[in-house]
């Protein structure tokens, strides 16, 4: 019998491993990293204790990157939530063509955010853009718009790529919470009376609300932590306009080679990050409690 | 009117903004693509253009190397997604199917690598790959991939694994099977098909990433697909945007015919899984 | 074919105890079913015989051998699931062929008891389909074909018939008994349903709560049932409890019932005087008296069954079934009088529960 219980840790094993070596290594060399003094060519030159975020703390940039990643995140993740709710209460609805209009929603999903913000950023062309194409066609401008010359013109378009970019996937958890949602209450609600607003406000959104807030945990990670957007659409400029934590650290890690500020600034995000991770964790979990042993037994 | 029709324009009526802005770059790409290159810059700027030049794409497969980083794209998506499937297989039938001390555990564990960000640990990640003489090597790509992706493949293998009773094998058992024998001709055959799923979305992952590509490669003739068309548009003065935007149709359209037609899998794998 | 020996066998799962010390004597040839309602332990019991589940403690032979740590291919038992758990990627010929493929055996030998066993079930016809093409019936007896094409020493059967409609169970239920007249291998069949264990079973184990609380033939566990549990479970509907407490008055031994109505019990009964007891009589045992016999009762509901009618009356300040074959035309509120024959009222003793 001995053996038998051996078998399911063998499997898990090898996955255990890989994970701790590519996640859990990186971590505890950052931590190293960011007690060190690096030189200007990136060499290590031993411990200097709480020097690296002494630097980070007394850094207008580090100050206005974080400002600014909180205004991406809570503009991207709430514009996200307010417009994927009801996208997503259309598309549980029954009407011609729902497929299609399924798999045009979904598309961004599809493109990498790399290819994304290629086209974006050409389409955004302050001279020969189609996007001022479109606008001078339509009569809505007389001329171009620069729209990535100027660092707020260029956050706020940013962060409305951003929102498009997360619809997908957010309506996808609010399809699968609605698909779940127990259809003979909503019609013992219309039996009772109720208007549709009062079946949304007294029925949907209490019944949505623990995939409502795993979707504002999931989506506060993933934007939190994005930079392909902003990195191929304007790599943080005009003059740092548009950085946030993210970009900052990669040019300081791989541009200017202060990997000693930007260990501690991904410290700093590994911590921000992980409070989220486990927020999430604890949510899934109390999802799980009940079903979570169901087709398990013993070996 | 009936009323499915009446409700139907409506919700057309309501969705058509977010229609056009979705399928807004997609229309950019191809007009791009196939615009003869003294048309880009025409002032003031227009959808129209004199003439479809779809040598573009020709002249395109040179003058960017998609060729190799095509090549170098499909080496590091088939690897890792392969590398991530051996390590997963076994990990999930494991949750799916046996009790163990630490199994609780364990799953957080995946939960929390799952949601581990490449871009916070991108300079530890460096460093190790240095460490380790991989830089400019595309098997960091594949063995970080991997890794990056184990937590999601288990997470959904367990779930379509659960699917599969435990009868089946059982009944096999009693039929005189070995367990090996049962994984095989059992078990394997029915999990084939959520396997192919998840596959192709670890090979989806792994093609469309690109801040570790970006890192870890800093020679021209590694670079995977969106480093070679970041690199067309990064710090140029002179773009070719007709070319990079043919490069952009070629290397997202195929992928993502396909990810639209797998995307209910992952709804699925996701109610079953994770978001539940 | 063997016998089965299960002896003092304890399941745990982590702190909670499933089964909690069974003794079962199987011989050889027996049909045994394990009954109970759901959550008793009586499929983790089976699966352990199987294999499928680890022992605690004590120990389970087939035959002579001791089998605890013999892994379910070599124990040489057939086992019929509740979901079938055919082969789904399999046609019906491969999923009954599986195990003789197994182990090796010439295709000659594999066809001829493929087509023995189909033969027997009436699935000659259905060989080549897959098991998503058939019906909840059909499937079953490819559970069963596979079952019999392994000339194993013990058949097992987890509920296997709790998936089909009322009719073809009633069939099924048939088909698998007179399979086991024909046949003769040592079975032993789990469920839930008291119906199918009466009429399948040689001999009955009734568990409750991770033990057994009585083995016996079905009519000796519905003549002499020997505690309130398995009185309660054996027989629909199940039998009437009126609690009360022991009187002797003048040589006759009466059960005072709880509003002072009094009962003629047997004379014989063992019960002392003052003793709280559970006196349980089966509906089909009441009969309608006139005059002063019986014991007055007023009559609630009438609920016809076709054969005959369901009196629910109150007596002795409890409510009591019983089933009249006469057609009376009673109302509510109307008085009667019933009573029933001393050989056949059961007396239990009110705290243990145990058959005086």
């Amino acid at each position: 019998m001995k053996a038998f219980r051996a078998t399911p840790l063998l499997m898990i094993i090898p996955s255990l491993l890989l994970a701790m070596f590519i996640i859990g290594y990186p971590i505890i060399d950052l931590a190293y990293t960011s007690m060190q003094q690096v030189s200007r060519f990136g060499q290590l030159r031993g411990f200097n204790g709480m020097a690296n975020f002494a630097e980070v703390f007394s850094d207008p940039l580090f100050y206005a990157s974080l400002i600014r990643t909180g205004i991406w995140t809570v503009a991207v993740v709430g514009g996200t939530l307010i417009l994927s709710l009801p996208i997503a209460m259309i598309l549980n609805d029954e009407f011609y063509g729902r497929g299609m209009a399924r798999v045009i929603i979904m598309l961004p999903w599809a493109l990498s955010l790399t290819m994304t913000a290629v086209v974006w950023r050409w389409a955004l062309n302050g001279r020969a853009g189609l996007l001022n194409a479109s606008l001078m066609g339509m009569g809505i401008s007389h001329e171009p718009i620069e729209w990535l010359a100027t660092a707020p013109v260029a956050f706020t378009t940013e962060i409305l790529i951003g929102i498009l970019v997360s619809i997908p996937f957010t309506t996808t958890i609010f399809l699968g919470g609605l698909s779940s949602l127990p259809q003979d209450a909503y019609e013992a609600s219309m039996v009772d009376g109720a208007t549709r607003w009062k079946q949304f406000r007294f029925l949907t959104l209490p019944l949505m609300r623990p995939f409502i807030n795993i979707a504002i945990v999931l989506n506060v990670i993933y934007v939190f932590n994005s930079l392909p957007i902003i990195w191929v659409m304007t790599e943080g400029g005009p003059a740092n306009g548009t950085d946030i934590l993210v970009t900052y650290l990669y040019k300081l890690a791989f541009r200017f080679g202060q990997l000693g500020k930007a260990s501690a600034i991904s410290l700093i995000m590994f911590g921000v990050l992980f409070v989220f991770i486990i927020i999430y964790v604890i949510m899934v979990m109390r999802n799980e409690d009940d079903g979570g042993a169901a087709g398990e037994a013993a070996e | 009117m009936s009323n499915k029709l009446v409700r139907s324009i409506v919700y057309w009526l309501l969705l058509s903004p977010l229609v056009i802005v979705i399928l807004f770059p997609f229309a950019v790409m191809f007009v791009t693509a196939v615009r003869p290159r003294d048309e880009l810059f025409t002032f003031p700027p227009s959808w129209f253009f004199s003439e479809f030049r779809w040598d573009n794409f020709v002249d395109m497969w040179t003058k960017v190397n998609f060729g190799g980083a095509l090549l170098n794209s499909l080496y590091v998506s088939v690897a890792a997604t392969v590398l991530a499937l051996v390590f997963s297989i076994p990990a999930a039938y494991a949750l799916s199917r046996y009790r163990f001390r630490g199994k609780g555990l364990y799953r957080n564990f995946l939960l929390m690598t799952q949601m581990m960000s490449p871009i916070v640990l991108v300079l530890g990640l460096f460093r190790l790959m240095v460490a380790f003489g991989l830089v400019n090597n595309l098997n960091s790509l594949v063995i970080t991939y991997a890794a990056f992706n184990m937590a999601f493949t288990i997470w959904m293998l367990q779930s379509y694994f659960n699917t599969i009773p435990r009868e089946l094998e059982e009944a096999a058992w009693m039929d005189g099977a070995t367990h090996l024998r049962s994984l095989i001709r059992i078990f394997l055959p029915l999990a084939v098909p959520a396997i192919a799923v998840t596959a192709i979305f670890i090979f989806i992952n792994s093609w469309n990433e690109f801040v570790l590509a970006l890192t870890m490669l800093r020679n021209n003739n590694d670079f995977t697909l969106p480093v070679q068309i970041f690199s067309q548009v990064a710090g140029r003065y002179q773009i070719e945007w007709h070319h990079v935007m043919a490069a952009t149709v070629l290397a997202t359209v195929p992928v993502a015919i396909v990810f639209s037609w797998l995307q209910r899998y992952l709804i699925r794998g996701m109610a079953l899984g994770a978001v539940k | 074919m063997a016998s089965v020996t299960i002896t003092g066998v304890e399941k745990r799962f982590g702190a909670v105890q499933i089964i909690r010390g069974v003794d079962i004597d199987i011989s050889d040839g027996e049909f045994v079913v394990l009954v109970g309602p759901s959550g008793c332990g009586k499929s983790t019991l089976l699966r352990m015989i199987a294999g499928l589940e680890s022992i605690s403690s004590g120990s389970i032979s087939i035959g002579d051998r001791v089998i605890n740590t013999v892994p379910p291919r070599d124990r040489d038992i057939a086992m019929v699931f509740q979901n079938y758990a055919l082969y789904p990627h399999m046609s019906v010929y491969e999923n009954i062929a599986f195990s003789q493929k197994l182990r090796n055996r010439p295709q000659g030998e594999i066809d001829r008891k493929v087509n023995e066993a189909a033969d027997i079930l009436n699935l000659r016809a259905f060989l080549a389909r897959s098991p998503r093409q058939l019906s909840g019936g059909q499937r079953q007896r490819v559970a069963m074909g596979r079952a019999l094409v392994r000339d194993a020493k013990l058949f097992l059967y987890d509920e296997p018939l709790s998936n089909l409609d009322a009719k073809l169970r009633v069939s099924m239920r048939t088909e698998i008994k007179a399979l086991h007249q024909r046949l003769q291998t040592t079975s032993v069949y789990v469920t839930h349903d008291q119906i199918e264990a009466m009429t399948m079973a040689d001999r009955i184990v009734v568990m409750n709560a991770g033990q057994v609380e009585q083995v016996g033939t079905p009519l000796e566990l519905y003549d002499r049932p020997g505690n309130l549990f398995v009185a309660d479970f054996i027989g629909s509907p199940s039998m009437n409890f009126i609690p009360g407490r022991i009187a002797r008055e003048n040589g006759a031994v009466l059960l005072v019932g709880q509003d002072g109505t009094r009962i003629a019990v047997p004379a014989e009964t063992k019960a002392s005087d003052g003793q709280a007891v559970v006196l349980g009589i089966r509906p089909e045992h009441l009969s309608l008296r006139d005059g002063t016999d019986g014991v007055a009762a007023v009559v609630e509901v009438v609920e016809p069954t076709g054969p005959n009618i369901q009196v629910f009356v109150q007596l002795a300040g409890t409510r009591v079934c019983s089933i009249l074959a006469e057609r009376h035309p009673f109302v509510p509120g109307q008085p009667i009088r019933l009573g029933a024959s001393l050989t056949q009222m059961h007396l239990f003793d009110e705290k243990s529960g145990k058959r005086i």
